[in-house]
């Protein structure tokens, strides 16, 4: 048992099922949804599947390696089928079988957690999937990204990878955990979570990542114009991710939170439609 | 015949799972109406995973009489009576011999015509028709779409049971074909099975763990959690809407115990059981009110043999308390009143400041509400709750769980050692949430709680913001009735146009817009709330009216009025008093009169109405000031036989213009002390079109 053989497992059982499996994106996003394999593909009528290994920073979740279930960097097992299949919850419950749990001694439900990332102009409806009363995954249909309606409807499963190792291992502490055979959890991540937890709350400096911010989002409306949505993008995850840095020193107003996240919505919905919009040199749309 | 639909779906929300019941029996029993096709028996049950519907019905329409009426008489018949080309062409487009027709007489004169015989239809075909159109009609107030299709509902479907008579009713939706067939537990059952009928349906999925009657499933969990909490001497810390909840999410009703560490019990218990209740919706033990180091919770399985389900749980929970244990303790740490001034980072409304701001307003308009609740504390616990009831927005707690918000206030506020008044104010303030929820206990919360409300509406509709429909997105129609629902409860007497003028006045420069037109506009809007309450209440729509009529501005009298109205409705002197009422009412419209003058009464039956109303008015004077208008009416229903009297043998519209306006200045008198009670003119008796 360990986290690389669970990434195995997920990544075999996704394969069969026809996804590609994504490398992990080389920026630094909040979720899997993000990353440009969701968030693109999930846009314009072209049916794709694909599956990945993503990390996820949330800097304020951060504790300095002290308690055992909150770190500020954890990954995600993301997985977008699209249109959703008629049988995907019976796939899903088959994809936690392939991963060696037992489902007959469990209790597993399917518990109302509609999604919505206003910084993407994203929502979507769907659950939580509760095992024995530990959230493993969220199920979601995605209605709206880029605030931009979606047809065919995907469907997004996004597995806490720590999480659901915990409960295959039945640990307590996700430090415990095994990576590999013989690597720990804490042996990888202890101390990047020690020195990651002191930079997002205490050293990150607030005035670098104010110019950051402008200046990033400067050049993704720069991009736009320019008709390149996927560089635009990345601009945009930048501009996320140094929000969340400014968040996690405590540099940001009720007020001016709701003003920045408006601002990257805005460029993302730019994205979006520029992505989706028929292109004059006659290559479609993805 | 028997009737059995079920519309498998991925799990839907308990209130959606409600609104698609009641919306499908009601609209497939206008159909089947429509059709004429009788319909008896029909009971819905569900899961979160199936919406299911029963009845028994008619196997098809009656064959119908049917007349067809053609072309008149005149032009089918030539004079000699043989049949003209109209005629024939009539009868044969109705596929009947010339012979076959017949003389019809209308209200338009005679015409020909031919009786026929129309086939019923099958129930079967006509449900083909009715079903498919139903379930797309049916509205939740989220929807959504799913793969490629182009339904809309609330989670995907994913299969249709139709059987009528035990054989499949064919239609299709979405992609989906109707059958025979729908499958057992999701978990451990999953297989198809064939359905024949609505006992089989139900023995073959109860075969297969899944129990569709809800009432079947809570009391299964109530039975099990009886049998786990007895022998430990200990309840279940009731939760009702948490207990409707898990009937809905679960087909194979099953209960686990588990424990959690003694240590957490130094939290408080509203904290513990939100811990338990939110994300992993278990429910907290207690013994005696007091709360144990146990939960129950509710599992979809038939059983917990290797105790995994239990263990998980616990695992669950034990690092949520942490957690919040963490929270608490930091917060504890970080202290209250000290983190007051934090507030000001935290924006109430963009062009309204603070929450900063909102906690001075607050402050001037609890000063202003002190003197008019009873029972208050010094005016400086009044205001040091007011200052500090929205502090804990800014605690980690309430950030973690923000339906703790005022709760946490009162406890930090307690643990700080603030005086109890001010932490049970600060703990009550939100109260009411809902219409169902008990205002605050002490007066000093329903003086917050009042001032908080007001404030929020005042700010909004100052603003001129317009909120129109059924949304309420600032959440005014949910603070009025808070507002309406304190007042009424405590029997709070207050002039609401002062309250608004104080609250407006508290805003500052911050609010432009006139003080009279926010008064009035928040006077209607108000009026609606207590309609809503007092119509709650079980109260006529008409003696609300007539009580709201008689004056609004002290909304607690004003409920007091049709209260009594309500009393005394049945009474045998309440019609005549009304009717009489309506009748000087009418007399008076358009008219004018000045005071009345006693020696210019003539006839003996107005000298006998005027004495009588002098000693009638000044007798009900301090029953109205005193709020006993049940009293007062009985009264006042004394002046219906000098009334009577009056009208009887006195000429009010006389050529003598002297004697009709001392006349019309009498009955504008008793108008007047009528009208302190209720605007008799708005209720309704019998032989009256009801006039909403």
């Amino acid at each position: 048992m360990s986290l690389q053989r669970l990434i195995l497992d997920l990544h075999r059982f996704w394969a069969d099922q026809g996804c590609y499996l994504a490398p992990t994106y080389d920026l630094e996003v909040g979720a899997g949804t993000m990353t440009p394999d969701t968030f693109f593909r999930v846009l314009g009528p072209r049916p794709w599947r694909t599956a990945y290994v993503q990390p996820a920073r949330r800097p304020t979740d951060g504790r300095y390696g002290e308690n055992p279930n909150r770190v500020q960097k954890h990954h995600q097992y993301q997985v977008i089928l699209k249109p959703s299949p008629a049988d995907i919850q019976n796939v899903y419950l088959d994809s936690l079988r392939a991963c060696g749990i037992d489902l007959r001694d469990h209790d597993l439900r399917f518990d109302e957690d509609d999604w919505e990332s206003p910084t993407i102009g994203a929502w979507g409806v769907g659950w939580q999937v509760m095992l024995d009363g530990l959230e493993v995954s969220q199920f979601t249909y995605f209605q709206q990204a880029g605030g931009l309606e979606v047809s065919p409807i995907p469907v997004e499963i996004t597995y806490g990878l720590e999480r659901l190792e915990m409960f295959i291992e039945g640990k307590d502490d996700i430090y415990d955990l095994q990576w590999s055979d013989d690597v720990t959890y804490r042996d990888l991540r202890l101390d990047e979570e020690r020195q990651f937890s002191d930079y997002n709350f205490n050293r990150a400096t607030v005035k670098t990542l104010r110019l950051q911010f402008a200046a990033l989002e400067k050049e993704a409306a720069m991009l736009i114009d320019q008709g390149l949505p996927l560089p635009a993008y990345d601009q945009c995850l930048k501009c996320s991710h140094a929000f969340n840095l400014l968040d996690a020193r405590g540099a940001i107003s009720v007020t001016e939170r709701v003003k920045m996240i408006a601002q990257i919505r805005t460029l993302v919905s730019r994205v979006a439609r520029l992505f989706t919009a028929p292109a004059p040199s006659g290559e479609g749309a993805a | 015949m028997e009737f059995l639909l079920e519309i498998n779906v991925e799990e839907m929300p308990l209130a959606h799972v409600r609104t698609a019941l009641a919306d499908l029996s009601e609209r497939l029993r206008r159909d089947l109406a429509a059709a004429r096709i009788p319909c008896r028996d029909l009971r819905t049950f569900s899961t979160t995973r199936r919406l299911i519907l029963t009845a028994f019905l008619a196997p098809g329409q009656d064959d119908r009489d049917e007349l067809v009426t053609g072309p008149p008489k005149s032009a089918a018949f030539a004079a000699d009576g043989t049949p003209t080309r109209a005629a024939l062409g009539f009868a044969r487009s109705k596929g009947v011999d010339v012979s076959r027709l017949q003389i019809v007489t209308t209200e338009k004169g005679e015409y020909v015509g031919v009786r026929r015989t129309v086939k019923g239809r099958p129930a079967a075909d006509l449900l083909a028709e009715a079903i498919p159109s139903i379930i797309t009609s049916l509205s939740f107030p989220k929807m959504m779409r799913w793969g490629t299709g182009t339904l809309r509902f609330s989670r995907p479907i994913r299969g249709l049971l139709c059987l009528l008579g035990g054989a499949v009713v064919p239609f299709s939706l979405d992609g989906l074909v109707s059958g025979s067939r729908t499958t057992g537990h999701k978990l451990h059952a999953p297989d198809g099975i064939e359905v024949g009928s609505f006992e089989d349906y139900r023995a073959k999925l109860r075969e297969r763990l899944v129990v569709i009657d809800a009432a079947e499933r809570k009391a299964a969990i109530l039975d099990r959690i009886a049998g786990l909490t007895g022998p430990r001497a200990a309840e279940l810390y009731p939760d009702p809407e948490l207990l409707d909840e898990l009937v809905n999410d679960i087909e194979s009703p099953f209960v686990v115990m588990g424990s959690f560490p003694e240590e957490f019990l130094r939290l408080p218990l509203e904290v513990l059981s939100t811990a338990m209740r939110e994300g992993q919706k278990l429910f907290s033990v207690v013994r005696e009110g007091k709360q144990l180091p146990l939960f129950l919770g509710v599992a979809d399985v038939t059983g917990d043999p290797k105790g995994f389900i239990r263990a998980g749980n616990e695992r669950v929970l034990k690092a949520r308390l942490a957690d919040a244990r963490f929270f608490w303790e930091q917060d504890l740490k970080a202290g209250f009143q000290k983190r007051a001034p934090l507030l000001e980072e935290v924006v109430f409304q963009e062009k309204l400041g603070s929450y900063a701001d909102k906690a001075g307003r607050l402050q001037k308009i609890a000063a202003y509400l002190r003197g008019k609740v009873g029972g208050c504390a010094a005016a400086k616990e009044m205001n040091l709750a007011a200052a500090l009831c929205k502090v804990d927005l800014v605690t980690d707690m309430v950030r973690e769980f923000p339906s703790l918000q005022g709760t946490m206030g009162g406890l930090y506020a307690r643990a700080e050692g603030l005086p109890e008044t001010v932490a049970r104010a600060v703990a009550e303030h939100y109260l009411p949430v809902t219409v169902d929820d008990s205002s605050p206990e002490s007066p000093e919360g329903a003086v917050l709680s009042l001032a908080d409300k007001l404030d929020s509406i005042v700010g909004v509709v100052g603003l001129g913001i317009q909120t129109t429909g059924s949304s309420d997105p600032f959440g005014l129609r949910r603070n009025a009735q808070g507002v309406c629902k304190i007042i009424l409860d405590r029997k709070i007497s207050l002039s609401f146009s002062r309250f608004v003028e104080k609250a407006v006045s508290a805003y500052g420069d911050k609010i432009k817009r006139p003080k009279s037109e926010i008064v009035d506009q928040l006077q209607e809007f108000f009026a609606g709330r207590l309609r809503y309450l007092l119509e709650r209440e079980g109260l006529r729509y008409d003696l609300i009216n007539a009580a709201l009529g008689a004056g609004l501005d002290d909304m607690y009298g004003a409920a007091q009025r049709a209260r009594a109205l309500d009393a005394l409705k049945n009474g045998p002197q309440f019609e005549p008093l009304i009717l009489m009422a309506k009748r000087v009412n009418n007399i008076l419209s358009g008219q004018t009169a000045p005071a009345v003058d006693p020696d210019r009464f003539v006839e003996k039956a107005e000298r006998e109405l005027y004495a009588t109303f002098t000693i009638i008015r000044d007798n009900v004077a301090p029953m109205i000031a005193g709020g006993d208008f049940v009293q007062a009416q009985k009264i006042v229903f004394r002046l219906h036989p000098a009334l009577n009297a009056f009208f009887d043998k006195v000429m009010v519209m006389t050529e003598e213009m002297k004697l009709r306006r001392n006349r019309l200045a009498l009955l504008q008198a008793i108008r007047k002390t009528l009208l302190q009670i209720a605007d008799y003119s708005q209720v309704v008796v019998e032989g009256e079109k009801p006039a909403k």
